[in-house]
């Protein structure tokens, strides 16, 4: 099967800094694909190569099999971005921007237009169809930017820190929104800062650190690598003196007379339901648990630092 | 398995992109007629203001200029002045401020070239600068009575200029890195060589040393051109007037086209 992208021995270079430093990557059509690193990392600038905001030094990039400088065009209409920014002339009224973004892609004026309020309807826009961009709140201004990257059906796209500055209940539509997406067969690559959003969205992650990928894996494997494990455990009464006295071979932050405690274990040795069974059998009266830390954020930061 | 074209929504482009360019020109229009009494009012204003008092006031008291009264050579050169600064600030303002929104990036994404881009954006500024003339010219047809003698050179003079004047635009809009930078030209170099550009005299009327300066001025040949196509009167001679504003249009627009395809202060 033909990549959705496959980039290989991808260089960009400024004057004065290597952005990207001969990477590689394959995405398969259907994936769910995260791309992290951290701030400087060359994530944008990997998107940006794709989507035709900026020219790479050297290396290969082909979205489904088509070259991205000699077909462009063909390249163009796989391809929908989401920018981090808002990016559009704020005079402009919401509908003319989607109307005028389809005509750029050669679609005529009447499917411009039915698929524009068709993507209005979506995004429960509809009612702000007529309003200059400029007088959308921050919410209704990241979900314009998402339906004008819809606008011509593209089948990658690449949305960079799509929920940067949303409130909570966006972010879960747009979640859903984009799963949606996905399982109707579009593939998406995704920036994001937000670790807790790669794990609960992306089906495969490429960590990516100083302009080279550091690891590329699917999330549940790179999930998988973490083999240290910290759990906060709140107790609905204070330990007592000795309660803890033989659990030598864990590691464990409590206090004498706390509400709480923090067991660090090696999950390859120690299964999960031992710690509790011992836990409970020594009298610890257990009212919540919780891991410390997102799992995933913790490979991120063994990886990256 | 490789995606075929059949199930990818936008269309095959294989003889350029006439959809996504008409689009482009549109939106370029649209631009400015969204805000005509920004674009289209001011200029009118400045042409009636001009033929108020140069024509109808002081215009009586200078004798005829090539055996035109002052307010017919007038005409010629108000026309071209309003072409001139349309076109210019239609392109000019919109790639800066597209820049400076981001918005530039929606036709980077698209499926359009940068050819079929530079374009359209200038076409524009020409399609400003063609109704900024039309405009121009009928109010003070209206008010001067002039006549146009040869409408075809007319309208060549008026599209060619705005050719030119908008690629210059667009290569300002290009250059500048904020707005100081964006009215450098308009200010230091297209308002005085416009002044100078004979709109208001007749390069006998100057000092020898001066007429030699003068004509050094492209506008001087442009404005001409324009005057012999309205009455017949002209400093430069018709086929000079016609190289050079041809030259003066294409040499831009080739430079406009060459710097945009390699991404000059637009792709990173």
């Amino acid at each position: 099967m033909t990549p959705a992208v496959q980039i290989s021995k991808l260089n960009k270079r400024y004057p004065d800094v290597t952005a990207l430093d001969s990477i590689a990557l394959e995405i398969q059509p259907g994936d769910f694909y995260g791309l992290l690193g951290p701030n400087g990392a060359g994530k944008t600038t990997t998107i940006n190569i794709l989507a035709g905001l900026c020219n790479k030094t050297a290396g290969d990039v082909t979205i489904f099999g088509r070259d991205i400088v000699n077909d462009y065009r063909d390249c163009r209409r796989l391809v929908g971005l989401v920018p981090q920014e808002f990016n559009f002339d704020v005079f402009v009224r919401l509908r003319h921007m989607l109307v005028f973004q389809g005509g750029f892609f050669g679609l005529p004026k009447r499917t411009c237009e039915a698929r524009a309020d068709e993507l209005l309807a979506e995004f429960d826009l509809s009612d702000k169809a007529d309003t200059q961009l400029r007088n959308l709140s921050g919410g209704m201004k990241r979900r314009a930017i998402i339906t004008r990257a819809l606008m011509h059906r593209p089948k990658i796209l690449i949305l960079d820190e799509p929920t940067a500055g949303v409130d909570v209940d966006l972010r879960r539509s747009l979640w859903q929104y984009l799963r949606q997406l996905n399982a109707e067969g579009t593939t998406i690559l995704l920036t994001t800062h937000y670790i807790e959003e790669a794990e609960a969205l992306c089906d495969r992650i490429a960590i990516i650190n100083e302009g080279c990928i550091v690891t590329v894996d699917t999330t549940r494997n790179l999930v998988a690598r973490l083999t240290t494990e910290s759990v906060h455990i709140t107790l609905t009464a204070p330990l007592t003196n000795g309660m803890l006295e033989n659990f030598d071979d864990l590691q464990i932050e409590a206090a004498d007379g706390s509400n709480e405690l923090t067991v660090t274990f090696d999950r390859r040795q120690t299964p999960y339901h031992s710690i509790l069974e011992r836990l409970i059998s020594a009298g610890v009266r257990i009212d919540n648990i919780r891991p410390v830390g997102n799992q995933l954020e913790q490979v991120f930061v063994s990886l990256t630092k | 398995m490789n995606i075929s074209d059949e199930e990818i929504y936008a269309p095959k482009l294989t003889c350029g992109n006439f959809v996504g360019f008409r689009t482009l020109v549109m939106r370029e229009c649209h631009r400015f007629l969204r805000v005509w009494n920004q674009t289209l009012v001011p200029p009118l204003i400045t042409t009636v203001l001009y033929i108020l008092i140069f024509g109808y006031s002081l215009g009586s008291r200078i004798p005829e200029v090539q055996n035109v009264s002052y307010m017919e050579f007038l005409v010629p050169g108000l026309v071209m002045m309003g072409v001139i600064s349309g076109a210019y600030q239609n392109t000019s303002s919109s790639l800066y401020i597209a820049r400076f929104q981001g918005n530039v990036q929606e036709l980077l994404v698209s499926s359009m070239s940068s050819f079929e881009i530079v374009l359209g954006v200038i076409l524009g500024g020409v399609a400003r600068g063609i109704c900024i003339g039309i405009v121009v010219a009928a109010v003070a047809v209206l008010m001067a009575g002039v006549e146009i003698l040869h409408l075809p050179t007319a309208l060549f003079f008026i599209v060619v200029v705005s050719i030119a004047f908008a690629s210059f635009g667009f290569l300002s809009g290009l250059w500048a890195e904020d707005f100081d930078q964006l009215s450098l030209f308009q200010t230091y170099v297209l308002t005085p060589l416009t002044y100078l550009g004979g709109v208001f005299f007749s390069v006998d009327m100057l000092p020898v040393l001066w007429q030699k300066v003068a004509m050094a001025n492209p506008i001087l040949y442009f404005v001409n051109g324009l005057r012999y196509a309205f009455l017949g009167i002209s400093d430069i001679s018709l086929p000079v007037a016609i190289v050079t504003v041809l030259f003066a249009a294409i040499v831009p627009f080739v430079g406009c086209c060459m710097l945009f395809h390699r991404g000059y202060h637009i792709k990173t």
